[in-house]
C-alpha cells in the first residue's frame, strides 16, 4: 500500500532526514523547509501540534515524492483504516448482521445483504467460524467498522466467504505491507515453484492454500520467515524450499 | 544491546524489546541488577462500565516477584497510570483500552523507576501513539548527605535517608511525576536530587533510542 | 440557571471563578477549608479523633494490642493502617472488598508513618524478642468531599498523639501478663507530619485542598507531606504544565499548613485536658 521509493532527484537534505529512526515527542520541523511544493501531507505517525510537526510513533521516517511523509512503525495491532481490504472471522450472529473479528479493538459488522447477489430472500451461506475476505467501508475511531464483501457496482472482486480449507497465518502488519508492494518478489518466486493460491488480509492475517497439506505449511512458513529477507535472501529461500520438499 | 554510562553515577542498562509473542509490544529491562519485564496490550477491547467515550483508558497491572499484589502494587499501578494517561494519545483510541503489564523479577533498588522505563519501552515495542517519551531516575541519600543514583552496583534502598523517584518528559525535562519512596527529605536535599536525577535523565532518553536502532536495523 | 451551567459545563464554570482568582465556594486559590479536630471521643479505643475538613469526614481510632514481634524486627513493635471508603461515604464506592482508591490510601498511610518514623518503634517494645505492642489504625471515611489524604494524615496524626498504652509487667515465674489499666503511657510521637494537597486545574493552575468536585476536574494531584522541616512528596501532574516555581509554592503552602495543623493539634488537645 504505501511505497518506500526513492527518487533520484530528491534533495539531499530530505534523502538525510528520511529513513532514520524517530522518536515519539520528536519534532521535526524541518521538513517544512524541504518541501517542494506548498504543502506537505502527514501520514500514519506523524501529526501537527501548535505548527509544529510531531512523531507519534516509533518507526523510520519515509518520504515519497512531492511532499509525503510518514512513520514506518512496526507494529501486530490493526487499527482499522476506511477502504483497507482485511480477512475477518465471523463470531456471531446478530439478526441481519454478522460480527466480525478483524483484529482491531472493536468487532466490526456485516450486513448479509453485503455479499453478491444477496437478497431478503436469497441469504448468502455464512456460517460462524467462516474466514471472509472483505473491506473496510467505514472505520474511524469514533464508530464501530463496518465491513463489506462487495464493491461499489455490487459485484464481489474477490471478496466473500473462504471455503475449501487452506491455512490462516497471523503475521505483523509491516510483513503484509511488504508482500503487498510490487517490489517485493515473495509471492512470485514462490508460486513458481509451489502453487498456490493467497489472500492477504491488511489486519496482519494471510491465509494459503496449496495442493496439498504438506506443501500449504511450506508456503506459510516461507511467508512468516520472509519478514526480514531482502529479495535476494527470498529467492534463495524459495529455491532451498523447493528442492526440500522434491527430496521427499 | 547494552550501553554501559561512562560516569560512576548510572549503572549499566541493557534491554530486549519483543521477545514474548502474544503481547502487542514487550520489553525486558535490567537496570544494574533490578529487573522488570513489562508486556503491552493495545488499543483492544475494553469492559462497558471502564470505557471512556473520548479517550483510551489505561489500565496496568503490576505483579510482585512473589505472592499475591498487594497495596504498594496498587498504589504504583496508579502512578504509573496517571503518567501514560497523559503519555499516551488515547484520543485517538477512545472505547478501547490499552493494558500495561509489569512483573518483577529482582528488585535491588530503583524498582518503580525501572518499571516506569520498562512501560515506556513496552509501548514503544507496540508502537502505540505517544505525545512525549519519559524517563524515570531514582536519587538516594545516604546518612552523610552525599547524593548516588539507584540502581547502583552495592548500594540498596536500606541505610538512606531518603529516596525520591523523578519521572522527567522529553524535551524540556520537565517534571512528570514524583515519589518519596523511603524516607524524607530537606528542601534542599529534594532540589539536589531533582537537578542530579535530570542530568541523569538524558542517558535513559539515548538508551530508548539506541534500544530502537537496534530493533528497527534488522527491518532496515 | 447558574446550577444548569455547573452541571452542563464544569470546567467553564470553575473558570469563569478562577480568572478572578476565587473558588466557587468563596475559597481563595491558596485557602483550606475550615478544620474541625475531635480528639479521644471513642472511649473504647486507645487513641482517637475525627477531622472534619470542609465536607469531609475521617474517623481515626487506634487499638493497642499485645503480640509476638516480627522475626526481622524483635525490638520494635508495629503499626497496621487501614483506610476504609464505604459505601456511605460516597455513591462512588460499592460494597465489598476494598477498591483501588481505598488500598492506594491505606499504602499512603503505611509510608508516611514508616518514611518519617514518627512513631519510635522501640517504645513499643515490652519484651524484647516475646511481647510487643501492635497497633491497629482504622480510618473510615464518613463523607467524602474531597481531599482524603490530607484529612487522613491529619487524623492520623491527632489519634496517635492522643493514644494511650496502659503499663504492662510480665511476672517471671509465671510469664503471666499483667496489665495495669489505672495506669497509662501516652505515646511519645518523634514528629508529628501533616499534609498539604493540590490539584492541577486546567494544567497550569493550582488549587489547595480541592473538593470532590475539583477533583474530578482536575489533570493531576500534588501531595506534600511535612514534619516542619523533611519532606514526602507524591507528584502525580502527569503531562501539567507546572512550573518550579509553582512547585516550591506548594512547599511553602505545605510547612505553612504544618503550622497551623500542630496549632490545631495543641489546641485541642489542651481543650480536652480542661
Amino acid at each position: 500500500m504505501w511505497f518506500a521509493g526513492f527518487s533520484s532527484t530528491s534533495n539531499m537534505e530530505t534523502k538525510q532526514l528520511a529513513r532514520r529512526v524517530v522518536m515519539p515527542g520528536e519534532k521535526i520541523n524541518a521538513l517544512k523547509n524541504c518541501a517542494d511544493s506548498s504543502k506537505i501531507i502527514l501520514g500514519p505517525g506523524l501529526r501537527l501540534e501548535d505548527e509544529d510537526i510531531c512523531v507519534a510513533k516509533s518507526g523510520i521516517l519515509r518520504f515519497r515524492e512531492p511532499n509525503v511523509y510518514w512513520v514506518d512503525s512496526h507494529q501486530t495491532r490493526y487499527v482499522p483504516v476506511k477502504g483497507e481490504t482485511v480477512i475477518g472471522i465471523i463470531t456471531q450472529k446478530v439478526g441481519d448482521t454478522f460480527r466480525v473479528d478483524i483484529g482491531g479493538s472493536e468487532q466490526a459488522s456485516l450486513s448479509f445483504l453485503s455479499f453478491e447477489g444477496a437478497t431478503k430472500r436469497n441469504r448468502p451461506d455464512v456460517k460462524v467460524g467462516d474466514i471472509v475476505y472483505c473491506r473496510l467501508l467505514v472505520a474511524n475511531k469514533d464508530m464501530e467498522p463496518e465491513v463489506v464483501c462487495i464493491d461499489g457496482q455490487g459485484r464481489s472482486s474477490g471478496m466473500g466467504v473462504i471455503r475449501n480449507g487452506g491455512f490462516l497465518v497471523r503475521t505483523s502488519l509491516s510483513l503484509v505491507r511488504k508482500i503487498l508492494n510490487a517490489d517485493c518478489v515473495l509471492m512470485k518466486c514462490l508460486g513458481n515453484k509451489i502453487p498456490f493460491e493467497a489472500a492477504v488480509g491488511m489486519n496482519g492475517r494471510v491465509w494459503v492454500k496449496a495442493r496439498s497439506n504438506k506443501e500449504t505449511i511450506a508456503v506459510a512458513n516461507a511467508i512468516l520467515a520472509s519478514e526480514y529477507m531482502t529479495n535476494e535472501e527470498i529467492k534463495n529461500m524459495c529455491q532451498r524450499l523447493a528442492d526440500a520438499l522434491d527430496g521427499f | 544491546m547494552e550501553i554501559s554510562d561512562g560516569s560512576c553515577s548510572t549503572a549499566s542498562m541493557s534491554c530486549t524489546l519483543g521477545d514474548l509473542s502474544q503481547p502487542d509490544g514487550s520489553a525486558s529491562l535490567t537496570h544494574g541488577n533490578t529487573q522488570v519485564a513489562a508486556a503491552v496490550y493495545g488499543p483492544c477491547e475494553v469492559r462497558l462500565s471502564k470505557e471512556f467515550p473520548d479517550r483510551a483508558t489505561i489500565e496496568v497491572i503490576h505483579k510482585p516477584k512473589v505472592g499475591l499484589p498487594r497495596c504498594e502494587d496498587k498504589l504504583r499501578e496508579t502512578l504509573l497510570r496517571s503518567i501514560f494517561e497523559t503519555a499516551a494519545l488515547t484520543a485517538l483510541h477512545p472505547r478501547s483500552s490499552i493494558q500495561i503489564i509489569i512483573q518483577e523479577i529482582e528488585d535491588q533498588g530503583g524498582l518503580l523507576a525501572t518499571s516506569i522505563n520498562a512501560a515506556c519501552l513496552a509501548l514503544l515495542d507496540a508502537s502505540i501513539s505517544m505525545k512525549f517519551l519519559v524517563a524515570a531516575v531514582t536519587a538516594k541519600v545516604k546518612h552523610d548527605g552525599s547524593v548516588l543514583l539507584l540502581p547502583q552496583e552495592g548500594s540498596t534502598e536500606k541505610d538512606s535517608l531518603g529516596i525520591i523517584t523523578f519521572v522527567f518528559r522529553e524535551p524540556d525535562k520537565s517534571v512528570v511525576c514524583s515519589f518519596t519512596s523511603v524516607g524524607t527529605l530537606s528542601l534542599q536535599q529534594r532540589n539536589q536530587c531533582l537537578s542530579l536525577c535530570q542530568e541523569a535523565c538524558d542517558t535513559v532518553f539515548k538508551f530508548y533510542r539506541e534500544c530502537l536502532e537496534n530493533k528497527f536495523s534488522k527491518i532496515k | 440557571m447558574a446550577d444548569a451551567f455547573r452541571c452542563a459545563l464544569p470546567k467553564e464554570y470553575y473558570r469563569q471563578f478562577i480568572e478572578r482568582d476565587v473558588r466557587p465556594d468563596g475559597r481563595e486559590l491558596g485557602e483550606f477549608r475550615p478544620t474541625v479536630l475531635n480528639i479521644g471521643s471513642i472511649s473504647t479505643a486507645e487513641g482517637s479523633a475525627i477531622v472534619k475538613l470542609g465536607n469531609t469526614s475521617v474517623i481515626c481510632g487506634v487499638k493497642a494490642e499485645l503480640a509476638e514481634p516480627k522475626a526481622e524486627t524483635p525490638q520494635e513493635g508495629y503499626l497496621v493502617p487501614n483506610v476504609e471508603l464505604s459505601a456511605l461515604c460516597s455513591s462512588q464506592f460499592r460494597p465489598g472488598p476494598p477498591g483501588e482508591q481505598a488500598q492506594v490510601l491505606s499504602q499512603l498511610m503505611v509510608n508516611i508513618i514508616k518514611n518519617f518514623h514518627s512513631v519510635p518503634l522501640e517504645d513499643l517494645c515490652v519484651v524484647a524478642g516475646k511481647l510487643v505492642w501492635v497497633l491497629y489504625i482504622d480510618l473510615i471515611c464518613l463523607d467524602y468531599g474531597g481531599n482524603l489524604i490530607d484529612a487522613c494524615v491529619l487524623a492520623l496524626t491527632a489519634a496517635l498523639k492522643n493514644t494511650a498504652l496502659p503499663s504492662i509487667s510480665v511476672e517471671e515465674e509465671t510469664q503471666k501478663i499483667n496489665a495495669d489499666i489505672t495506669k497509662h503511657n501516652m505515646l511519645q510521637l518523634a514528629c508529628t507530619p501533616i499534609s498539604a494537597s493540590f490539584a492541577i486545574f486546567d494544567n497550569t493552575i493550582l488549587l489547595v485542598d480541592p473538593t470532590s468536585e475539583e477533583e474530578a476536574l482536575s489533570t493531576g494531584t500534588v501531595t506534600v507531606v511535612t514534619d516542619g522541616e523533611k519532606i514526602f512528596e507524591m507528584d502525580k501532574s502527569g503531562g501539567s504544565q507546572i512550573t518550579s516555581e509553582q512547585r516550591q509554592m506548594c512547599f511553602r503552602r505545605a510547612f505553612q499548613r504544618h503550622r497551623e495543623g500542630i496549632k490545631l493539634i495543641e489546641d485541642t488537645m489542651s481543650s480536652v485536658d480542661r
